[in-house]
Order: structure tokens, then sequence, then C-alpha cells
């Protein structure tokens, strides 16, 4: 693992981090709210996402990412207006750059034609005039006229560098023909801070946004490059001094190119009168314009020629001269510097947080490895059976005799508890991860099926466990996929029932208890139930003269392999969804409910356990070990003296219950664990595994009820047949998770070691 | 004498410290001391009873709780096929991290810290299989011999058994 590795990790979540945002933001513009702040807010995250792209040479998403900035840019600054169609575009490039962040995390190619149609559309749009009209996008054909015609050249400049995501030499584009406009003289003076390096910008991109006002001279000022032993890695040994001819530029919008930068460069900015522009430079001046700034290749051949130290020497022998005082024809018009807190630069900041305290009023947050989270449950776990273990020590002569030491232990209870509640606070997180996937599931559904369908959701903060809701991304999925595909209709056919034509999905989530609810409900025709009970005889699921209630009926969709399509589609009609819905929730514990109404829509409820961490057993004896048998499969326990044992032809010993036969496994054989109790005065736990198979394990006691925190047996050995993990007992024992679906295979013979 | 004596001693522990060398934990099964690498010892505890694994290798003891985590431990004797130990509150857990995993080796006692040079690891005589199986070498420390344990032969012995 070496740290670029570790870059990338961090890289991608800040990725998934910022499309969520992204998600969001446009949820909200599309609900009309646009304004500045959101699309700011989706410039950023872009902007964000395209430069790590960068960093890590992820060329195809830095590629996509610059020609969705570029328009992002002209919706910004007013030059295209973000209508719906705009709006479209939009989202779709959003999913677009998923794809791309998702293709780079995996390392998958996805051809060179992916996204191009798009980068079509946004160049028609961002290019107005030159492409605009002849690349039929006829909306945004008026946008065309609000160009600045000044603006032609220097775009389709540009665009040869969109066209070459790899971040061009340095002497692409600065060198530039001899000043030909005498008129609105900037003189730009740009120090970066090591910070500016540390928070990935690239001076680069600042001139290059730079030349997008007008012509623009980039000089470089080397003098403090120390001699090659001196030089230090992270450095900074290089300042610009950058002439920009523009008849438009104003200070503000020169600034407005290093906002990002703001506080961490030494800037000043300041309008030439223009008899006293610069003349054009020398070939020496040339040799330092085009060598790189930080890290490019060095282009000129007289330059190349030189080896590094001779460079330095040279640049050395040039320093007195190019220490010269700021040239006196520096005319201070307009200075700005950011360095001291104006009140300019107070109200930048304002505006930039703008958006962020939107989001929740000042919430901050820190990244932290979930490794370390459950490092710190473990202790809290392993301080809260110590304090179990000293307040049992407490006995009633050490109560009267040290009064004090007991309340000092009631105290620490207190604090203990507490502290443990605030650690599991830690692993729940917002639904509103999952949540964000969806509205774009619902969209490709809706255009794949032809239908309208329009997303509500509903109780996004509600938080979860973490380990619970990376269980609930496949479940919603084929759920909401279910209700996009099964439930809401056609318009046509929505209209003729004098439904609106758009179709709803509500997903919401709220806490109930000690659960937490998940609902997914659709407005369209609800489960066809006749259908239903038809494909169900035909399959012979259910009998051909079986009556089955309402309820029942619904429930049959979860079967395995149970479909009502008629033909399987790339969507839906293999009969896995639901069968994968009922068997994730009920592997963390969860069940699902659901309930349809012929006509009005179906709504499918999932109940989960606030925490996977925690699971309710039943504590079992075995032997002399403690056994615990998760709940949620119990479904009744019988005395043995009372059961009814028969025996099956094979001599094994079987279960008659509610006139059903049902397999019996002894514990204490099972596990090679000598009982010493008569069979009367043991216990059968009747336990239901998946598929409703019963199974009857036989134990020598029940101990009681209790809630667990399960622990892997992997982490530090192997799994153990018939074991599904481990708990520790508030006495500090290891107890067995007895796995009930393991046990209903027969044993396997070990092999004589 | 008695300075050249301590010169002696002195030049050994620089020695020590050098790269040749070698820190164990020895520790004991019956008359026979065994050792091994200082540095994969995590934490050494007395026995305090552990819960029996099912289906699993005699050697295999059961597991603990080590502090919210389940460690399994592994009886040293049984896993050198001289029978299961009878463990008492004087024996001793031995908790090793062998590659990403945690394991204990339950042994009878814990001695010694002792430093080796490499150059004194001798190979393990061939003719037992338990033995040049689970060693990595013996060395011999003021004429004792003490076996250095293989860990993952002892650990991964487990999964090949089974």
């Amino acid at each position: 693992m070496s740290d670029l590795d570790d870059f990338k990790a961090t890289y991608f979540d800040e990725c998934s981090e910022l499309l969520t945002e992204l998600e969001e933001q446009f949820a909200a513009i599309e609900a009309g709210e646009r304004t500045p702040d959101r699309l700011n807010a989706v410039f950023r995250a872009i902007h964000s996402i395209k430069g790590g792209g960068g960093a890590f040479g992820f060329s195809e998403l830095v590629a996509f990412a610059h020609a969705y900035e570029t328009l992002l840019d002209h919706v910004r600054d007013g030059r295209i207006e973000l209508s719906d169609p705009v709006a479209v575009l939009c989202i779709r490039a959003n999913d677009l750059v998923a794809d791309f962040v998702n293709s780079a995390k995996t390392g998958t190619k996805l051809g060179a034609a992916y996204g191009a149609e798009e980068r079509a559309q946004f160049d028609a749009l961002s290019n107005g005039g030159a492409h605009g009209a002849a690349a039929g996008d006829d909306e945004n054909g008026p946008i065309v006229e609000e160009f600045d015609i000044d603006f032609v050249p220097v775009m389709v400049n540009l665009d040869g560098a969109a066209a070459a995501p790899v971040v061009p030499p340095a002497d692409d584009s600065f060198v530039s023909a001899p000043l030909a406009v005498e008129k609105g003289h900037w003189e730009i003076r740009f120090a970066p801070h090591s910070e500016l390096y540390a928070r990935a910008n690239d001076p680069l991109l600042l001139f290059r946004e730079l030349a997008n006002l007008g012509e623009l001279t980039v000089e470089a000022k080397l003098n403090e490059i120390p001699p090659l032993a001196d030089f230090e890695p992270f450095g900074i040994y290089c300042t610009w001094e950058l002439t920009l001819v523009s008849p438009t530029a104003t200070a503000e919008s020169i600034g407005e190119v290093f906002e990002f930068v703001e506080g961490n460069c030494d800037l000043s900015i300041a309008q030439l009168s223009s008899k006293n522009s610069k003349a054009e430079p020398s070939l020496a001046d040339l040799a330092q314009i085009v060598t790189p700034p930080s890290a490019a290749p060095v282009t000129d051949a007289e330059v190349e020629s030189l080896s590094f130290a001779e460079l330095a020497e040279t640049v050395k022998a040039e320093a007195p001269k190019r220490a010269a005082p700021p040239p006196p024809k520096l005319v201070k018009s307009a200075e700005i510097d950011p360095a001291p807190p104006s009140l300019a630069a107070e109200e930048l900041d304002d505006r930039r947080a703008g958006p962020d305290d939107r989001r929740g009023a000042g919430v901050q947050s820190i990244r932290v490895d979930l490794d370390k989270v459950d490092r710190v449950v473990n202790m809290v776990g392993e301080l809260v059976i110590t304090q179990s273990m000293l307040t049992q020590q407490m006995d009633d002569t050490l109560r009267a005799q040290y009064q004090e030491l007991v309340r000092g232990l009631e105290v620490l209870a207190q604090t203990t508890r507490g502290l443990q509640d605030a650690v599991m606070a830690i692993r729940a997180q917002p639904v509103k991860s999952v949540f964000s996937r969806m509205p774009r599931l619902v969209r490709e559904l809706a255009q794949k099926t032809g239908k309208k369908i329009k997303l509500e959701t509903i109780g996004e903060a509600t938080e979860i466990d973490k380990t619970v809701i990376e269980q609930l991304s496949d479940p919603l999925t084929h759920m909401i996929r279910n209700s996009a595909d099964h439930g809401i209709e056609t318009p046509e056919k929505r209209r003729a029932l004098g439904k609106p034509e758009m179709g709803t999905i509500r997903l919401s989530a709220e806490q109930a208890g000690g659960n937490i609810l998940i609902a997914v409900e659709d407005d369209g025709g609800g489960i066809n139930r006749d259908r239903v009970v038809q494909v169900a005889r035909d399959r012979m699921v259910i009998g051909p003269d079986q009556q089955l209630t309402e309820e029942q009926i619904d429930n049959l969709i979860f079967a395995p392999g149970f479909s009502t399509a008629e033909a399987v589609s790339d969507i839906s009609g293999r009969g896995v969804g639901m069968d994968v819905v009922l068997s994730n929730i009920k592997k963390i514990g969860g069940s699902v409910h659901v309930k349809s109404r012929t006509g009005l829509g179906t709504r499918m409820t999932l109940r989960l356990p606030l925490t996977l961490a925690v699971l309710d057993v039943m504590l079992v004896k075995v032997g002399p070990s403690p056994y615990v048998i998760p709940l949620s499969s119990i479904v009744e326990t019988i005395q043995c003296s009372r059961a009814d044992f028969g025996r099956a032809p094979s001599g094994a010993k079987v279960l008659r219950v509610r006139g059903e036969y049902v397999q019996v496994v002894d514990l204490a054989e099972r596990f090679e664990l000598g009982s010493g109790a008569d069979l009367a005065n043991r216990f059968v736990v009747l336990c239901e595994a998946e598929g409703g198979v019963k199974i009857a394990l036989i134990v020598d006691d029940i101990i009681g009820q209790q809630q667990v925190v399960i622990k892997s047996l992997e982490e530090n050995f192997e799994s153990i047949e018939g074991i599904a993990g481990g708990t520790i007992l508030g006495d500090g024992n290891v107890a067995l998770i007895v796995d009930v679906q393991g046990l209903k295979a027969p044993k396997l013979h070990k092999n004589a070691a | 004498m008695d300075n050249l004596a301590y010169k002696d001693e002195y030049g050994a522990t620089a020695q020590a410290n050098a790269q040749n060398s070698l820190q164990l934990i020895a520790f004991s099964i019956g008359e026979q001391t065994y050792g091994v690498e200082i540095t994969t010892v995590r934490e050494i505890r007395a026995w305090n009873g552990a819960t029996p694994l099912p289906n699993t290798r005699e050697y295999v003891r059961g597991v603990i709780n080590l502090r919210g985590t389940i460690v399994p431990i592994f009886d040293l004797r049984a896993r050198f096929g001289e029978g299961v130990t009878s463990p008492t509150k004087n024996h001793v857990v031995v908790v090793m991290s062998v590659g990403e995993k945690w394991v204990g080796i339950l042994v009878d006692a814990v001695s010694d810290i002792l430093t080796v040079s490499k150059d004194d690891i001798h190979n393990v005589p061939e003719g037992n299989s338990v033995d040049t199986e689970l060693l990595n070498g013996i060395v011999t420390h003021e004429s004792r011999m003490v076996g250095l344990i293989d860990l993952h032969a002892v650990v991964s012995g487990a999964k090949l058994d089974g």
C-alpha cells in the first residue's frame, strides 16, 4: 500500500461525497431553486473532482469534467441561461461524472466514445456562436446572441486544451504574440504560498483562466531558486508577473480568477497606463517564461541543453538584475491585497460559506477510519463489562463499609452507559447516503420504461448504523425497480384512469422505537393478485384449491424465482429481485412488509434494527459452554419431557410438532460436548432457517434472553461449521453463536487427523 | 580480569543491538524451552479458561476475549503431539500476531528474554517431521537448547489438517 494508494482512496471517498452533494444541489435546482449559490456549489464540486482526477492522471474523467465545468462556468456567468434542457443535461452529466469516477476507481475503461454525445452538447452550448445552431440544439440557439464576440478566438484556443486532457506543456498558450491592443493593461504579481500547492491548486489553471480575459503574458520569476544542494522539493521558489491586456477586464474580474487561492498567495493587481506597456520580451525572458512553473517539462531546446544546476546558476547570476525593485511604472490605482482581512475579503468568505451553511448550520465533520471507531466501540464494550464485574463484586458488607466507593461506581456506571450510546452514535449515518443514489436510478428507469416517474424522499436525515446502510442499497434498488416496472402504469394508462401522468415513488425513512422503518411507496396499480395466484398455481407454489388471504398473496412475490412478468426485461422479470430484498433484510435482522391496494398503489416497508452490532439472542447452555441462538430464528421452545420425538427410518431423531416432522439436532452431540443432563431435563429450541425450513435444536439449559454484540471468529481464526460467530458475555467470557442455517446440513465427516 | 570480563559483556550487548541479533521470548513446555521473536509478542497473560470450539482440532483450546476481540488459543504441547495440557492458573497464554491475525499460545511458563546472534541459529535436524514443520531453527543459549517456533506453521496447520 503506497502513499499514492492512500491518497487515491481519500480522493474517491471525497468524490462520492461530492457526487452526493451534486445530486442534492441538482435536486434543488430541478425543483426550481436556481440561485447562484447552488451553481457555485456545483461548480466547486466538479472542480474538486477534476482537480483530484488530474493529479492521478485520470485523463478521461478530467477531460469530461473540464468540458462540463466550462459549461457550468458559462451558466454561472449568465452567458447561458439555466433553462430546463440545460438542467437536464447537467443532471445527465453528473451521472456521467459518477461513471467516470467509478471507472477510474475500478480501473475499467469506458471507451473513448463514452460521454462524447454530452460533450458535444456542452461544446455546442459553450461555444454558442460557433457550433450551437449546427448541433441542432434549437432551444439554446438564442443564447448565441449573448456572446461577447471578443471571446470566440480564446474559446477555440481553450477547446484545444480541453480536448487534450493531459495538462499541456507550459509553452502551449502563454507565450503570446507582441501586444497589439494598447488598452486595459493590467499587471498582476502572483506569489503562491506552499498551502496553495498543498490544496492541489495549479497556477497553470489560474493563468489559463486569466487568458480567457484577454491577451496574457506570463513571466516566471525564478530568482529565488537555490543551489541544488539546498533545494527543497516542496519549497516555493517561483513567483510570477503577468501582464494582461484586455479591454473588458476589471480588478474584480481578475480577482475572481484568484478567488479560490485567495489567502494562499500574495497577489497584487494593478492597472498600467497604456503607454507604459511592456516591451516585447527578450529571448532570455522568453526562456524564463517557458521554464516550467513547477514540474512541467522543459521544452525550450536551449534551456533543455542546460543541466539543472547550470540553470540554477544562470538564474542566480541573473538574480540581482531581476531582484530590482518593482517597476516604477506600477500605478496603484487598484490593488487587492488579500493578506490583511479586509472587509472585501470577509464578504468573499461569507459568500463562500453560504451554501455550506445551508446544508447544516456550522456542522463540522472529520473523516475517521471505521477501524478506529470499531476499536473505540470494542474498548467501550470492555469498559462496560469491567464496570459490571466491579459492581457484581460489591456485597452488602462492602456497600456499608465503603459508601464513597459505591457512589463512585454508580457514577462510573452512568458514564460508561453514556459513553456506549455516544460511541454507537458515531457509527450511525444518515440514510441520505443510500437515498441519494436513487434519483439517478429512477431517472434511468423512467427513460427505459418510457414512464413518467418522480421520486420523493422523506426523512433522509434518519440515522442508522453504517453496516446496515451498506446492506440497504441492493434491496432498495430492487424495490424501486419493482415499483417502476410493475407498479407505475404507462402515462396513457394513468391518464385513462384519471391519475396524473407523472407517477410518484415515495422513499421514506423514520425511526420507530428500536427500529428504523424504510418504506418504498408507489401510486401505481398495486399488486395484481389474480395474476400472482395464477402464476403461483402454475408453478405449484400453492395447491390448486388453496385459498389465500390478500396478505398471503402479496407475500408470494418474495418467493425465489417468482415473477409475474411475461417477458424478462433488463429491468426486472427474472424473479430474483424480491427474493434478494427479503434475504438481505433478514440477514441483517430486519423484516419486510408489503401492503397493496388495487388501483391505488403498493407500499413495502422494511423494518430494520438500529444497529447491526447488537443482536437479540437466547442464551443456552450446551455441556459446559454457553451458546447463543439468534432470537429472530427461534419459533418456540419445548421441554424435552413434553416433546413428541419419533425415529426416522435412518434412525435419526425427528420431532413431531403441530403436525409437522422436524429434523432434530442434539447440539451436545453435534459439537462433541458431553452433556451431563438427562434428556427429560433438556430443552428443544425450535428454529426456522432460511426458506421456512424448521429445525429442532436440543440444548442442556435455557439461561435467558439478552442483547449481544456480534464478533467475528474469522478475524483471528477461521470459520467453524455450525458456528456463525462469537460474542462476549457480561462476565467477559466468549459465547458462540449457533448458525441455525449451517446446522441444517448434515455434519461433514472430519478427516482423520 | 574483572575489567576484561565486563568489557566482553559490554561488547556482547553492543553486538546484540546490531542487526545480526535476535531477541526472543523464551517459554517452556515441560523441560523443553522454545522461543519466539519478541516483536511478534503482543501480550502475556495468565490462563483464565477459554470457550471451547466445537468441530476443530484438539490443539485448538478455544477462544478468549482479548479486549473485545475473539482470539483463538493453541495448545502448543498438543500441537507438538505431546498430549493436551491440563491448564492451571499458573499456565500462561502468550498472545502473538501472525500476519494480520492475533493468536494465543498456551505454554507452561514464560522464562526469559534472550538475545541470540542470528549466526547461532542451527537448522533443525531432519528426521522428525513435526519438529521440522513447526520449528524454524534451534539456537543454543547458555547450553540450553531453544527451539524457534514457526508461528505460521503452528497456526496455519490448523487449516491444513482440516
